[in-house]
């Protein structure tokens, strides 16, 4: 399992393994997965592999963040509030890889309802880091990314409304890829911020993440913002021979003149990048520094929170114990809700709900609502503008490798940096973005990003697909490698 | 409306569920870092003038699904997930006296 798609299908259509075979590996390793990490909210003993090989995914193992619908099959969003709950569809997303004859061996654990980035909030307990169980895996997707980085299958699908997909990837040494918005169909998928949330895939190579999101993809009549991209074929366009690409990086978030009290980690972590920055300029790319304001990018955290706790709170309404859930205790159908979810929601969830109703209310929109919308907006039409220059964005993901897991967590502190927070802007466009392994700092992998225009996926994954083939990271297993 | 512990828990009692102490502080002290930058942010030179951006994609055409019945869900189906109920109903507790 610790080989990529196409070196598994060659073997599957050769006869040299059978996909029961590798299910069962898969199984095994799953197991293991769940004892030393705690990745899997459902292991699923009884998956099966399949006979026909009809596409590159046929026969071959992966794992689904626990937000996506799986039918019959528990799917708990991570929350006790949904802790027994079993859809009865598949999320399109799930059902376009089941027609693709994928075989899903579990579901992987997020931070509730993917509203954190710690992998610490899931109702099952906090997901370990496989490089250093005493650190964390970042989140929300922590499950599907630690559970790919120690090989139980080469993907696992995640959803990404901040950086959700694209942090555990770094922290996890692996490739996450956030797709261009509606690319992939929502249908199925929790909602936690509609206008925010995207479906997509974590994996140890590019070249999977293209073939795993082609199948993925597509119009669907069940979610009104998936958009029509047959004419994007992801995996073959990485094997176009691709004109030499112009790029940039900006100097607000990653020059290392403007944090003067970094830590070695940090410092440490900005060279790495530079020295990556020198890597895709052997490539014959072209870098180069544009400036965003510096107001804008500082107000992003509070913009983010502003936006998604406003759509969350609305989306998760529905969330009463009584037509699905464990039912609260009372003599009253409120009362039966407000047992439901004060004991179902984590007290991060509970923050965040509160934010989001305050900034919605009538008086209050303006200056909160209204104003980071305005801010998004703003944003984007930099970024947009910058993308009418540039193929895309080069930047380091976080302020350096996976952090300890030691609390409090996912509370908003003045100390945030915006490198911590610059992802986002991914969301606010609904940009294609992929993280890809750049390094290690004290032997913990660290990451780089590279986000373009909307559409432009082939060719934000051919750049990711250029440099991750000069550096000696593609395909690693946590711990495996030279670090 | 300045947000304060009064206000904190009477949006946590309309969204239906309780915060203790701790958490209603926590919400006090982010929204103080909030706050902080929403007021950087409203003397931004031209920023009322900007449109509010709801959504990340243009949605130039939208293609709406035909208003027909292409599958229902079973009684079974809707049932499944429900804690307490009869063959046909979900039980819920009695709102007329």
């Amino acid at each position: 399992m610790e080989e990529g798609i196409v070196s598994l299908h060659e073997k599957l259509v050769n006869k040299e393994i059978t996909s029961e075979e590798l299910v069962k590996k898969s199984l095994e390793k799953a197991k293991e997965a769940q004892e030393k990490y705690n990745a899997f909210v459902t292991i699923l003993p009884d998956a099966k592999g399949v006979n026909k090989i009809t596409s590159l995914l046929s026969g071959i193992p992966y794992g689904v963040k626990d937000n996506y619908s799986t039918k019959d099959v528990l799917s708990t969003g991570s929350s006790n509030t949904l802790k027994n709950y079993v859809p009865f569809f598949n999320a399109t997303a799930v059902e376009n890889l089941q027609k693709a004859g994928a075989v899903i061996i579990g579901k992987t654990v997020l931070d509730e309802f993917g509203m954190g980035g710690t992998g610490t909030t899931g109702h099952t307990g906090v997901v370990k880091n496989p490089w250093d169980e005493t650190r964390m895996c970042a989140g929300s997707s922590s499950g599907s990314a630690a559970s790919v980085a120690c090989g139980v299958y080469p993907y696992a699908l995640g959803s990404d409304t901040g950086d959700s997909i694209r942090k555990p990837a770094a922290y996890c040494g692996i490739v996450g890829y956030k797709p261009t918005y509606g690319m992939i169909s929502r249908y199925g998928l929790f909602p936690f911020a509609s206008s925010l949330d995207t479906c997509g895939v974590l994996t140890r190579s590019v070249e999977d993440a293209a073939i795993v999101v082609d199948a993925m993809k597509g119009l669907d009549e069940n979610d009104m913002t998936s958009w029509d991209s047959s004419d994007i074929h992801l995996y073959d366009s990485l094997k176009k021979q691709t004109k030499a690409k112009k790029i940039c990086i900006i100097p607000e978030i990653c020059d290392i003149k403007r944090y003067p009290h970094a830590s070695s980690e940090l410092k440490e972590h900005l060279e790495n990048f530079q020295k990556t920055l020198e890597i895709c300029k052997s490539l014959g790319f072209t870098v180069e520094e544009v400036s965003i304001d510096e107001n804008l990018l500082n107000a992003l955290a509070s913009v983010y929170i502003i936006i998604s706790c406003a759509e969350a709170t609305s989306n998760l309404s529905n969330l009463t114990g009584i037509i699905f859930g464990p039912r609260g205790n009372g003599t009253s159908t409120l009362d039966f809700i407000k047992d439901h979810r004060t004991k179902g929601f984590s007290p991060l969830i509970k923050r965040r709900f509160v934010i989001g109703s305050y900034v919605l209310q009538k008086e209050n929109q303006e200056r909160y609502f209204r104003n980071a919308q305005r801010v998004r907006r703003l944003i984007v039409d930099k970024m947009k503008e910058i993308f009418k220059e540039y193929d895309a964005v080069i930047l380091p993901v976080g302020t350096g490798p996976a952090k300890k897991l030691k609390g409090p967590y996912d509370i908003l502190d003045r100390n945030t940096t915006i490198l911590e927070e610059h992802l986002q802007i991914g969301n606010f466009g609904g940009f294609p973005s992929i993280t890809i392994p750049n390094g290690f700092i004290d032997g913990l992998p660290v990451g780089v990003n590279i986000t373009g225009n909307c559409y432009e996926d082939e060719k934000v994954l051919q750049i990711a697909s250029l440099l991750e083939s000069k550096m000696p990271y593609k395909g690693q297993i946590a711990g495996r490698k030279e670090k | 409306m300045k947000f304060t512990k009064e206000l904190v828990d009477k949006f946590a009692n309309d969204l239906l569920f309780s915060l203790s102490e701790e958490e209603n502080k926590l919400v006090l002290d982010e929204f103080e870092i909030i706050e902080e930058n929403m007021e950087k942010i409203s003397h931004l030179a031209g920023i009322q003038e900007e449109s509010a951006m709801t959504h990340p994609m243009e949605m130039e055409e939208i293609t709406l699904r035909g208003d027909e019945i292409k599958e229902e869900l079973s009684t079974e189906e809707v049932l499944m997930n429900a804690e307490v109920k009869t063959k046909e109903e979900i039980i819920v507790p009695k709102v007329v006296e």
